[in-house]
């Protein structure tokens, strides 16, 4: 069990859980409304990172673990997956302006 | 100089003889997870450049029922929050709480799986296929398929593993560590939904 936990009891979770209804549903909403293609991704990805730092920080207990535990998990998942992306998207709008013109 | 080397081991960055200051078994189930984040990780980025390079894509309004789509997520994070509980209640020694969050963290498990499978039934009744749709861009159900596929199988394995872990608990032969890394488990499972529910439901 992680050695920095918190001694308060079960509530912190079911704040978390809260926390992301409320995000959820506001991503469900924002996604029915008529928003600027860019402003609605932009936002809709903020509250997706912000779901999953919850997640991974208090269920997974990360925010409590040592630096160096969040810091491979933090670098070996997005770093990689944003890495992952940016290599073959640049591939992606090529192969689409080829297409269309 | 000994105090020195200690001030060093104890830093955030320290080595010592446990440098993530977690027993092996975590660590290992640690290095499982980014493992499997990868394979998640190369398949939303496969997605995206899919996106990127079609001229078109189906609006996700029309073809999904959204707010059924956001009470099956309601319904994901609602078990990992049961299992956080249960997982705390292990460390805490309260045997009766950590059996029946885990047992709704089942409940919570096996819903989502029914309500995937009502889901998958309804779009192939309506034509979705894995190589066509009735939509215009075949490729948006094979991703479709693949990629919730994939996590409903995680889905249906945490399920196994609480159900294991949960018996184990009953005859008093789980730890709480035991139960800690099964929780592990289920809130990646609950995690990586975050991201499909977001790239593939909403965007």
């Amino acid at each position: 069990m992680s050695k920095n936990l918190p001694t308060a009891g079960y509530a912190l979770y079911w704040r978390i859980w809260f926390l992301l209804l409320i995000l959820t549903v506001i991503m469900v909403f924002v996604d029915q409304v008529s928003l600027p293609r860019l402003a609605l991704v932009w936002i809709l990805v903020l509250a997706m990172l912000m779901k999953a730092s919850l997640i991974a920080g208090y269920f997974m207990h990360l925010r409590f673990e040592k630096l160096t535990l969040a810091v491979i998990v933090g670098v070996g998942i997005l770093a990689t997956a944003a890495a992952l992306f940016l290599l073959i998207a640049p591939d992606g709008i090529r192969i689409l302006k080829l297409s269309s013109g | 100089m000994l105090k020195a080397t200690h001030d060093v081991t104890q830093s955030s960055w320290g080595g010592g003889i446990s440098p993530f200051a977690v027993g092996w078994n975590k660590l290992m189930m640690w290095l499982f997870i980014i493992t499997d984040g990868l394979l998640f990780a190369g398949f939303l980025a496969s997605y995206g450049f899919a996106r990127l390079s079609s001229s078109q894509w189906p609006d996700q309004l029309e073809v999904f029922h959204l707010w059924f789509i956001a009470l099956m997520t309601f319904i994901l994070i609602s078990s990992s929050a049961t299992m956080a509980t249960a997982v705390r209640g292990a460390e805490r020694g309260h045997r009766a709480t950590v059996l029946r969050f885990l047992l709704l963290t089942i409940v919570g498990g096996l819903v989502f799986l029914g309500m995937q499978a009502y889901e998958w039934t309804t779009l192939i009744r309506e034509g979705a296929r894995l190589y066509s749709n009735p939509w215009g861009v075949p490729q948006f159900t094979g991703y479709f398929f693949l990629t919730t596929g994939f996590h409903g199988s995680h889905v249906f394995t945490g399920v196994l593993i609480l159900s294991i872990t949960a018996v184990r608990w009953k005859k008093g032969l789980s730890s709480a560590e035991g139960v800690e890394l099964t929780g592990l488990y289920w809130h990646f499972v609950d995690l990586v939904w975050v991201f499909i529910f977001t790239l593939f439901y909403l965007i």
